[in-house]
């Protein structure tokens, strides 16, 4: 076997057992396929034009938070740098070790963000990490603070890693490395 | 003489050429010649020093044989010419020629065992590998035309044959040329003797693995790299003598970073696998299971590498299994190959939960597929290990990933030894999985019904495996498969399940369907029907009947399931009209029975089935419908709502569109009856003398829904074939009497259904010249109020606007002149203050499909029409826009975008130039709709044929970002910004990098702002937009 691979038989979570979002439908509000079979028309087209987009878009008028779900989507998709596995699937990211403190009109909103790596002396933590960082700050809004961490215990090296995960200086001029923006750029293909 | 004129014409006149030939031919058949003058006659050309002439020559005496019947050359004549031609091989410049006349001469029936030897002989002294691709052709066919007919002389030949045959082969390259050693070549490795050769045979084959060939384009020959790949590997797998030195290198092989060598190398040894043996296999198999799992267990690659890989194993295992009736014993090959495999797998099995346990759970499945007694051995030293880890594990993760590789395991076990949908030949050993029945039986019962409804995927898994338990042919008991439709039944009807938790209990309560129909209709029909509330009073505030009808939907594809589930719902209708109700509950039952037969497109209705369903349905919906109107029933009048009539008028259209020609026509009549003459009509099954005197939904002043019940009428011509004359006389009379009810619609659906009736009637019946002739003072009497308009919006003329719209559409379908001339009319009309914004919506009614004014319902459809009516339009409208105020402006835009919505984008392609302009002012507009399809159109235009975009790059890039921005009356409505954003994210791949890298950083810094936006669909637009923005200009590699 390689000798390289830091863990070469991870535990693995079924994708259907990863938290999603509950679509807030009822019954009633679920579009049934039987329902469906048949076209409701629009009261008349020569007054409004019909369309297919009126239906699925809802209006502007409750606006959604940003929440853990929502970060938690942003990065389950992530792939292992070693397997071709999502860190959702390996609960590297876990939906509970999101905290979210969105304040829409304030700057001082942020994003704290705790991973598992699957063992304690995975030498891929430092990229997992750094990729947790690039894809949040590029996918939230510029009042969001990130802060991305090993979760306590985790890891033998957690406090120097997460020094450098938190110095922004320093994750700007690693990811100024072409072999890790190499790597990155893999792990981000699946999002 | 022939043979100069043969050598003069067979260049510049191929076909004169052949004449002679064949005259030649003819006349030696006639015995007006005799072959051996004509050999004589070309003899002068042979010793021409043009080496040309020479083999011209030759090339005569070719075509002369090829075109001679098989039994004119005696058996005196044919060892003269064999000889003849073999002596001419010595001249290499002939060698095509020569070639070909010994094919030729091969074919003549006394050509014999002593003349392919001679041929052979000579043959293999040639010096082939020198010659071009298409000579080597000519000789190869003669080799192959050799081996076909006297396989026998050749093998006598011994090792001459076959060592000269290497020669002659070896180091060829033409793939065209190749086929045929390949071909030539597995006979030999099959039926030769060739245990002095072995090497050497091996070499010249394996020289050319793995096949990296790619085709030239417009190759002639059309033979692709699979071709070449299917026979070498033909060739390699032909003899076990090639084993030892094939495995080796096949292993080495693996090692490739290629993946389709990776492929090829598995196919191959698959191949082999199954045609080596067992003897052979044995020695080999520990290697190949060592090299293999290596591939599954650790590379892990693709899917497909993973399939050939199991593969592999699996052919292994079936090779290893030959001969073998009985349980193996631990000192056969295929015990000792199975043990190893399920030593290693068990071991990593029983952390279940870990990644490698996976591609175990597959090896432990695919190698019990391979024959009863392997099955048999997997089983017996699997088994009492999996049922301990599942009475001992506590972990419910644990559980779920051991019981995935069991189901794997049942889907082996239903392979070898049958399923209820497909039997298997009788096995030698009885299925061992069989004592393990009643206790699997439990623990996936309980894992089911037992586990709290969170576990999802735990509980997906034990339904799963409880189908595959199910599906086994002679497996569970029947009590027990009772109980799995119960436990399913009790899945897809719990609510608070998750979809998809329900979803697949539906669809194995489907499968069982199939083969355990009865149970279904037993147990599962009654336990969904007790769930339809029967009155609106016992309903659930969440209507939960809908999931109800839908899962009843579901299992009632089969006929017979159909009939009992249509007689139960007809039943519970009843019930629900005896009291009143919202039209939604009927409506959801008749929808179920609509979506059934919509659902049965596979396999279609019958004419006769039609008719039943006709009978039992149709005269009974209608009279339910109608009596109450006419106060002859003391049932709600709910059928008669606009909402219900509607799908019963589907229902009507897609029985009658199946029934036979004569009960069309019937019912054609019996819809006039009821409809239009007030005559007494066999839809009704009783009170039809009252019907015909009190019920007239055409009348004016009629009730709104007994108005409503004349939708029927739209639907009955919609089904109609054009064959089919209506019953009315003067059809404008009677058009004119549904324009006159149409200027005054009691209802939505009202309206729209007299409008179809109009367009049915005008595009279906009024084909004749005359009939278009009389429409003409209609559509004129129609728009003249609204052209000489001088006050503000009057409501008729809006229905007449309505009705020109129709009839103009129904005209164009057909691409009429008057339609034609109409059209421009409208588009003047967009200039309209008061009409213009109606008809500019109107334009989507005009181009778009309507679901019953079509050619599925045999309305004339010219071919292009829509590609007309465009051309002739874009002009016009881009005119119109130019010279409107600024009020009107926007009727042009937005009928564009109503005309460009329904063309497709092959036609919109050529006038994007004249298009484009006015597409980016449609973005300017606060309208969401236009807007939406405006975008959406670009993007097709950006996804098809980016090249005409790359000059307005900045512009669109533009409005697109201003298009993603939050709504503030821009109308910017949430799903427009996210079809600009996805517009927007197809940039980076649609366009050159460098012709908008220039934009990259505006658009990163404007979508920042979107990623606040405060809808969560539009961020993750936003999001994913933005990250295609991100990498772009960034090396991929």
């Amino acid at each position: 076997m390689d000798g390289k691979t830091a863990n070469a038989n991870p535990t693995i979570l079924d994708r259907s057992d990863l938290p999603t979002r509950q679509p807030a439908l009822t019954p009633e509000s679920r579009l049934s396929p039987i329902e469906s079979t048949v076209p409701t028309y629009p009261l008349d087209p020569f007054t409004t034009s019909p369309s297919p987009l009126s239906s699925t878009s809802s209006d502007d008028a409750t606006p959604d938070p940003i929440d853990a779900q929502e970060i938690y989507d942003l990065v389950a998709n992530i792939t292992d740098p070693e397997h071709p596995i999502s860190l959702g699937e390996l609960a590297v990211v876990n939906l509970s070790d999101i905290t979210v403190h969105d304040a829409p009109h304030s700057p001082f909103s942020h994003v704290q963000l705790e991973f598992t790596p699957t063992v304690t002396h995975c030498h891929l933590a430092t990229v997992i990490g750094l990729a947790l960082v690039v894809r949040l700050r590029e996918s939230l809004p510029a009042r969001f603070r990130v802060d991305v961490r090993c979760k306590e215990g985790t890891h033998s090296t957690a406090e120097q890693l997460n020094k450098q995960l938190g110095d922004k200086e320093r994750v700007v001029s690693a990811v100024e490395n072409a072999s890790l923006r190499e790597a990155l750029r893999k792990m981000m293909l699946s999002v | 003489m022939e043979a100069r004129l043969y050598i003069l014409n067979v260049e510049k006149d191929p076909a004169e050429a052949a004449r002679i030939a064949a005259e030649a031919a003819q006349r030696i058949e006639s015995k007006q010649l005799k072959l051996l003058e004509l050999v004589q006659s070309i003899g002068e050309h042979l010793t021409d020093e043009d080496t040309t002439t020479r083999a011209k020559a030759i090339g005569y005496l070719a075509a002369v044989l090829d075109s001679l019947n098989p039994r004119t050359l005696t058996r005196h004549q044919i060892p003269v010419v064999s000889q003849f031609l073999c002596d001419r091989l010595e001249d290499e410049t002939g060698l095509k020629s020569t070639a070909t006349a010994l094919t030729a001469l091969g074919k003549m029936e006394y050509f014999g065992k002593n003349e392919a030897i001679m041929v052979a002989t000579a043959l293999v002294k040639v010096d082939l590998p020198k010659h071009p691709p298409s000579t080597r052709f000519m000789a190869l066919s003669l080799v192959d035309a050799l081996m076909a007919r006297h396989r026998d002389a050749l093998k006598e030949m011994g090792d001459t044959w076959i060592a000269g045959l290497a020669d002659l082969v070896g180091g060829e390259k033409d793939p065209r040329n190749l086929m045929i050693v390949f071909s030539v070549m597995k006979v030999i490795l099959v039926e030769f003797d060739i245990s002095n050769h072995e090497e050497l045979m091996f070499d010249i084959i394996y020289c050319y693995f793995p096949i990296a060939f790619r085709p030239p384009p417009n190759d002639p020959h059309k033979i692709t790299a699979q071709d070449l790949k299917s026979r070498l590997r033909g060739c390699l797998a032909a003899t076990p003598r090639f084993s030892g030195l094939l495995f080796p290198r096949l292993i080495e092989k693996l090692d490739s970073t290629t993946s389709s060598v990776k492929l090829d190398v598995l196919q191959t040894m698959s191949a082999c696998a199954l045609s080596y043996g067992p003897g052979t296999m044995s020695i080999h198999c520990s290697q190949i299971w060592d090299a293999v799992k290596f591939e599954l267990l650790v590379a892990a690659g693709d899917e497909d590498l993973v399939k050939e890989a199991l593969e592999v194993l699996m052919s292994v295992a079936i090779s290893l299994s030959s001969g073998i009736r009985a349980y193996p014993s631990p000192n056969t090959p295929l015990a000792r190959y199975l043990k190893a495999i399920v030593t290693e797998c068990l071991n990593l099995l029983k952390e279940p939960q870990q990644k490698q346990a996976k591609p175990a759970g597959q090896i432990v499945a695919i190698v019990a597929t391979a024959s009863a007694v392997a099955h048999a051995f997997i089983v017996k030293s699997t088994f009492p290990v999996f049922m301990s880890i599942l009475s001992d594990a506590v972990a419910i993760t644990k559980r779920r990933a051991l019981m995935e590789s069991l189901n794997l395991m049942f889907e082996a076990t239903g392979k070898v030894y049958g399923t209820w949908s497909e039997k298997s030949d009788p096995q030698p050993i009885s299925n061992l999985l069989d004592e393990y029945s009643e206790k699997l039986f439990e623990v996936y019962s309980q894992a089911l019904m037992g586990s709290s409804p969170e576990e999802t995927s735990y509980r997906l898994t034990a339904m799963r495996g409880l189908g595959l338990l199910t599906k086994m042919r002679d497996y569970l008991a029947d009590s027990e498969i009772g109980m799995v439709v119960q436990y399913l039944d009790d899945v897809a009807l719990e609510w608070n399940e998750k979809e998809e938790v329900r979803d697949e209990a539906l669809r194995i309560l489907r499968e069982i369907s199939t083969y355990r129909g009865k149970l279904i209709m037993d147990i599962t029909f009654p336990a969904f029907m007790a769930r339809l509330p029967d009155s609106e009073e016992h309903m659930d505030e969440h209507k939960h009947y809908r999931a109800t009808l839908e899962a009843l939907a579901k299992l009632s594809s089969e006929r017979p399931l159909f009939e009992v589930m249509l007689t139960r719902l007809l039943n519970k209708l009843d019930v629900i009209l005896q009291e009143n109700c919202s039209p939604d509950y009927p409506r959801s039952i008749l929808l179920t029975v609509l979506y059934v037969l919509r659902g049965r497109a596979t396999s279609p209705i019958t004419s006769e089935e039609a008719k039943a369903y006709y009978q039992r349905l149709i005269p009974r919906l209608v009279t339910k419908t109608v009596l109450p109107l006419i106060g002859k029933s003391q049932s709600s009048t709910i059928l008669a709502d606009e909402k219900v009539v509607d799908v019963t008028g589907r229902l009507m259209v897609i029985i009658l569109q199946n029934v036979d020609g004569d009960l069309q026509k019937s019912v054609v009549s019996d819809v006039f009856n009821l409809i239009v003459f007030n005559q007494p009509s066999s839809l009704l099954i009783d009170n039809s003398e009252a019907v015909a005197a009190n019920f007239k939904p055409l009348d004016i002043d009629a009730e709104s829904q007994t108005s409503t019940v004349a939708v029927l009428l739209a639907y009955v011509l919609a089904s109609s074939r054009r064959e089919i004359a209506l019953p009315y006389e003067d059809l404008h009379n009677f058009l004119q009497k549904i324009i006159t009810v149409a200027e005054n619609p009691k209802t939505p659906s009202h309206r729209l259904a007299l409008l179809r009736i109009i367009g049915l009637i005008v595009n279906k019946w009024m084909t004749q010249k005359t009939d278009i002739e009389k429409l003409e003072p209609v559509v004129e009497g129609l728009m003249k109020d609204i052209t000489t308009t001088n006050g503000g919006f009057n409501n008729v003329s809006g229905e007449r606007l309505r009705v020109v719209f129709w009839v103009v559409k129904a005209l164009l379908m057909r691409v009429e002149r008057l339609g034609l001339y109409y059209i421009s009319k409208l588009i003047e009309l967009l200039g309209d203050p008061t009409y213009g914004d109606m008809v500019s919506r109107g334009f989507g009614v005009l181009m778009g499909d309507d679901e019953l004014l079509n050619k599925q319902h045999y309305a004339v459809v010219r071919l292009l029409a829509k590609q007309q009516v465009f051309s002739l339009c874009l002009p016009k409208l881009v005119d119109g826009f130019k010279s409107a105020i600024a009020e009107t402006k926007p009727n042009f835009l937005i009928a564009l975008s109503n005309i460009l919505r329904n063309v497709s984008s092959s036609v919109i392609k050529p006038e994007l130039p004249a298009l484009l302009p006015l597409l980016l002012q449609s973005l300017d507009l606060s309208d969401a709709e236009v807007k939406a399809a405006t975008i959406e159109t670009l993007h097709v235009t950006l996804l098809e044929s980016a090249d005409a975009l790359k000059e307005y790059a900045s512009s669109v890039i533009t409005r697109l970002l201003t298009a993603s921005g939050v709504d503030k009356g821009t109308g910017n409505s949430p799903a427009v910004r996210i079809s600009a954003l996805k517009c927007l994210e197809s940039f980076p791949e649609a366009l050159r990098t460098e012709l908008i890298l220039p934009y990259k950083r505006d658009v990163l810094r404007k979508l920042m702002t979107v990623l606040d936006d405060p809808k969560r669909t539009v961020r993750n637009a936003a999001v994913d937009c933005r990250h295609k923005w991100f990498h772009l200009g960034e090396q991929s590699s």
